[in-house]
């Protein structure tokens, strides 16, 4: 049995920020998750709030977001909390390949559906599709690469589009991680470059689909832009995400360098808990059960399709320590009569409770284990798909219980 | 509406039919008109169908896809059932590509007592329907998923129907034959020429344009819609309308149909369908035929009632809701719907103070749509004096001989040659993309749901989250000009429309799956309620 300072459970953004985060300040750490975390499916670009317009600027238009929204998970960090984790997570990513802000205010980046969204920070990937006109693009897709439609982007942005065939790779296969391995190699990239020029006439800016590669992306974007002479973005392509899988990655490397521990792979299956506080986990690796004891605990399994929210047929439950649930009375309100309701469905506003420390509190406001927190988007009172903050609530929530669990 | 073709198909397709004459005007396209369709080409006589939707839009295409043995209605409705097995023993060699032949259990829980299985096995007698009795040992061997407190179990020639195959291969049949058919197209008035119907006028629902169709006779063949028609001729006749709500899951339950051995009720029968089961029934009494929705308290009487036959229910992820709504013939007793028998009428209004010309069928089930097609059909050939018997029950719809089942359809992927197979558009279901482009080929899909309702796309696991952003783009790619900057309009459309079958279910693995999909079009692609953004920051 070993002990460690804190045990995260997740290994979604919010799990991996909180890990990074007491290891920078010399904890011993495990982290443990079932699966892959919702970055691999969904992540590419870092959300703060969505919602604010881009010419608002966004400390000012966050401070007062929260303002009136006391119970959202932000009201908890603070703008200055959101800025600290927000510098922390840039400083995992250094050039070339890293995240920026194009200015003070939120900025707009084309998507698979050809919709503009709004986002904070861009990588260096993307960041050329802030800049696109309609009429200086060209937007390229590959045939039998179905999880990106580049007739449908072209179509709904007014650019000329184009779909390239890769006549060596059959077209069954092209799913979203064989291209971006291919596309890092060098030969097959200068390629795919040279095609594209081919198709060129006269535009100044490229859109592909967001599978420029795993391990050196800014090389792969670096050689696209110097064969074609245009500036070249990625967009964002139905799931799985390469963009966010990057972002694991580093994040996996940086705490693998650090010492951290981590058990993938296999869910936790009990809790042992004594006098309110948590003392040790159970993870199952049939046919063994092994168990890891810690001096605190961060719950970081994120919602629905994570496993830190399940829904039954008559409640919605958090497996893991059986804590206590926000959530609309009954199931024929968890959700809104259309899909596209102006309103959030409610069941998004579910979610754990938590005082000021990140501690899951009852619905009395009592805290439920006083060594236990809880961060991302478990967190009750967020709309976070709608608002656009998944990766800000993630990064600042994570990094604020991890803060908060080492200074008890 | 939102259109997928382009106009020029459109404009090619209706100066085919502008102000046309028939013999025959049928109004629906489902079950029973395409049935009367067929067995009037197959009889020489020219006919035109005209339906508002696509083929098989009310309860041909929203029932439980049951082939009735007749085996449900032995004890109470003996002539049903005599018709139902005789239908079921027709259908299984006119249609065999449409049919599963999985035999059903009528099951007995003990709260269900040893008497009325009695009856039942006595009345199955009676009314000509096969029986083998089974042990509690034997209906488990078979149905392993079974309740274990079971006290037996009665084995009837049931199975599984795909009613949607079914209509279109009669319609194909009947066009083959020179009949005509125009879906999306809606009756707006009747034409009177004193004493008798003349013909309709239509609408075409998708370019909005107006036309007339003459007829010497027009049948009403609209179902639950008929009194909606016959309103237009200021006639009503007494119908109830019964909603019946369903649910779907994402497996196979059984091998065969499971009923439960009582007298008919509510939530008391699963029917395997291809790769799921389908979960049935209830019976609502219904005021709006266009909205009716699956509620919660039906969707937990149905799981509730259910896991008494299959008690590990509750785990199961289902992936969609669904109601349908039966029209059944007013009897004079008020009281429960069941009760009312599901037994056909057909109606000629010249003789009963209605307009001549004007014949309406309806009540019935899917099981006796052909004979409710050929009592039609006789009684016009009576009227117009001509003497050709009836052949639907002896020949064979066009595709009979094809294999439809999941077994078929890997086989035929199977054989094909790597690079032949192409794209998979559908990775639930396996749909290529060469399906699509022969669909679209054809030139009659008219919208999105007619290419959905032609293919499997869309009805696995993710009910079309991924595969109808695939298809859209395909769209795109062929009908750039048209289409241009509707298809996330119509994608919008498609996410509303599966809204309606899936937020029932939503709780355990499938509420899972739909965080997935509304991060994907509401995250992801920022597909809202309001006007997109387009680049420059300004509104579409």
């Amino acid at each position: 049995m070993k002990r460690f300072d804190l045990i995260v459970i997740g290994i979604g953004l919010a799990g991996l920020t909180a890990a990074r985060t007491a290891i920078g300040m010399g904890a011993k750490v495990l982290i443990v998750g079932r699966g892959m975390g919702a970055l691999t499916l969904f992540g590419n670009t870092v959300d703060l709030l969505g919602e604010i317009p881009p010419e608002t600027d966004i400390a000012e238009g966050i401070t007062r977001w929260i303002a009136a929204h006391p119970e959202h998970p932000y009201a908890r960090t603070g703008w200055e909390g959101i800025e600290s984790a927000i510098a922390a997570f840039r400083g995992l990513f250094p050039p070339p390949y890293d995240f920026t802000a194009s200015g003070q205010g939120n900025v707009l980046l084309p998507t698979g559906a050809g919709t503009m969204r709004p986002t904070w920070l861009t990588p260096v990937t993307m960041a050329a599709g802030a800049a696109m006109t309609p009429a200086e693009t060209l937007i390229v897709g590959f045939r039998g690469f179905k999880d990106f439609q580049g007739d449908t982007v072209s179509l709904h942005l007014k650019c000329r589009g184009v779909t390239l065939s890769l006549p060596r790779y059959g077209l069954e296969g092209l799913s979203a991680p064989a291209l971006a391995r291919l596309m890092d190699e060098t030969s097959f990239r200068e390629r795919v470059g040279e095609s594209i020029r081919q198709q060129m006439a006269g535009e100044r800016f490229i859109g592909l689909p967001a599978v420029l590669g795993l391990r050196e992306p800014a090389a792969v974007l670096k050689t696209l832009e110097s064969v074609t002479g245009a500036r070249v973005f990625e967009i964002p392509v139905l799931p799985p995400s390469i963009p966010g899988t990057r972002i694991f990655h580093r994040f996996r490397e940086e705490l693998i360098a650090k010492g951290a521990d981590f058990r993938m792979g296999h869910p936790v299956s009990g809790v042992m808990v004594k006098d309110g506080r948590c003392e040790g986990i159970n993870i199952q690796n049939p046919p063994l059960v092994a168990e890891y004891r810690a001096d605190r605990f961060i719950l970081a399994t994120g919602r629905f399709l994570g496993g830190g929210l399940w829904a039954e047929m008559d409640r919605i439950i958090e497996p893991v320590f059986g804590i206590p649930v926000f959530q609309p009375e009954e199931r024929g309100k968890w959700f809104g009569e259309r899909f596209f309701d102006p309103e959030a469905h409610p069941i998004h506003r579910a979610g754990v409770v938590t005082d000021a420390d990140l501690r899951p509190v009852d619905a009395a406001g009592r805290v439920v284990l006083a060594n236990v927190r809880a961060a991302g988007s478990i967190l009750a009172h967020h709309q976070a798909i709608e608002e656009k903050s998944r990766e800000g609530i993630d990064i600042a929530t994570g990094f604020l219980a991890a803060k908060r669990a080492l200074a008890s | 509406m939102v259109k997928v073709v382009t106009m020029a198909d459109i404009a090619h397709c209706r100066r085919k039919f502008m102000d046309l004459q028939t013999e025959v005007l049928i109004i629906g396209g489902g079950a029973t008109g395409t049935g009367i369709a067929r067995d009037l080409s197959l009889r020489g006589i020219p006919c035109l169908l005209v339906e508002k939707g696509d083929f098989t839009s009310g309860a041909s295409g929203r029932n439980q896809g049951l082939l009735h043995s007749g085996g449900r209605y032995a004890v109470n409705d003996p002539e049903a059932a005599r018709e139902c097995i005789t239908e079921n023993r027709i259908l299984r060699r006119i249609a065999p590509h449409c049919i599963e032949p999985t035999d059903g259990l009528f099951v007995s829980l003990p709260e269900d007592g040893p008497e009325y299985r009695a009856n039942f096995i006595r009345a199955c007698g009676a009314a000509g329907i096969d029986t083998l009795p089974l042990s509690p040992r034997e209906a488990l061997s078979l149905e392993p998923r079974l309740n274990p407190r079971l006290i037996g179990a009665v084995q009837v020639p049931d199975g599984a129907i795909d009613p949607f195959t079914l209509v279109v291969e009669n319609a194909r049949d009947a066009e083959s034959r020179g009949a005509h058919i125009l879906i999306h197209t809606e009756v707006t008035d009747l034409i009177r020429d004193g004493v008798r119907i003349a013909g309709v006028r239509v609408r075409d629902r998708i370019t909005a344009e107006a036309f007339a169709i003459a007829a010497t006779w027009v049948i009403n063949a609209t179902g639950a819609w008929a009194n909606h028609i016959l309103r237009m001729a200021g006639l009503q006749i007494g119908l109830a309308l019964s909603k019946g709500s369903m649910l779907i899951t994402n497996t196979r339950l059984s091998e065969r149909v499971l009923n439960r051995c009582h007298p008919p009720a509510s939530g008391d029968i699963i029917v395997p369908n291809d790769t799921v089961s389908i979960l049935g029934t209830t019976s609502l009494r219904a005021d709006d035929l266009e909205h009716y929705e699956v509620t919660p308290e039906e969707v937990t009487f149905l799981v509730d009632e259910l896991s008494r036959m299959i008690p590990d229910l509750k785990g199961e992820r289902f992936t969609r809701a669904y109601a349908g709504v039966r029209p059944l013939l007013q009897s004079e007793e008020a009281g429960d719907d069941r009760m009312i028998s599901r037994g056909f009428t057909l109606i000629d209004h010249g003789s009963c103070s209605g307009p001549e010309g004007l014949v309406t069928i309806t009540g019935g089930k899917l099981m006796t749509y052909r004979l409710m097609a050929e009592k039609t059909v006789d009684f016009i050939c009576e009227r117009m004096g001509l003497h050709v018997p009836c052949s639907t029950h002896v020949q064979r719809l066009p595709g009979a001989g094809q294999g439809h089942t999941l077994q078929d359809r890997l086989l035929r992927l199977r054989r094909q040659a790597p690079a032949a197979k192409g794209e998979i558009l559908c990775d639930c279901e396996l749909v290529p993309r060469e399906a699509v482009d022969a669909i679209l080929r054809e030139g009659k899909v008219r919208e999105l749901q007619d290419i959905l309702h032609r293919t499997r796309l869309a009805k696995g696991t993710c009910q079309g989250g991924f595969c109808v952003y695939r298809l859209l783009g395909l769209l795109n790619e062929r009908h750039k000009a048209d289409v241009s900057g509707g298809s996330n309009l119509i994608l919008k459309a498609f996410l509303e429309e599966r809204w309606r079958g899936i937020r029932p279910v939503l709780w355990g693995t499938s509420l899972k799956e739909e965080e997935l999909i509304e991060s994907i079009y509401k995250g992801l692609f920022n597909l809202t309620s309001g006007e997109p953004v387009l680049p420059g920051g300004g509104g579409a």
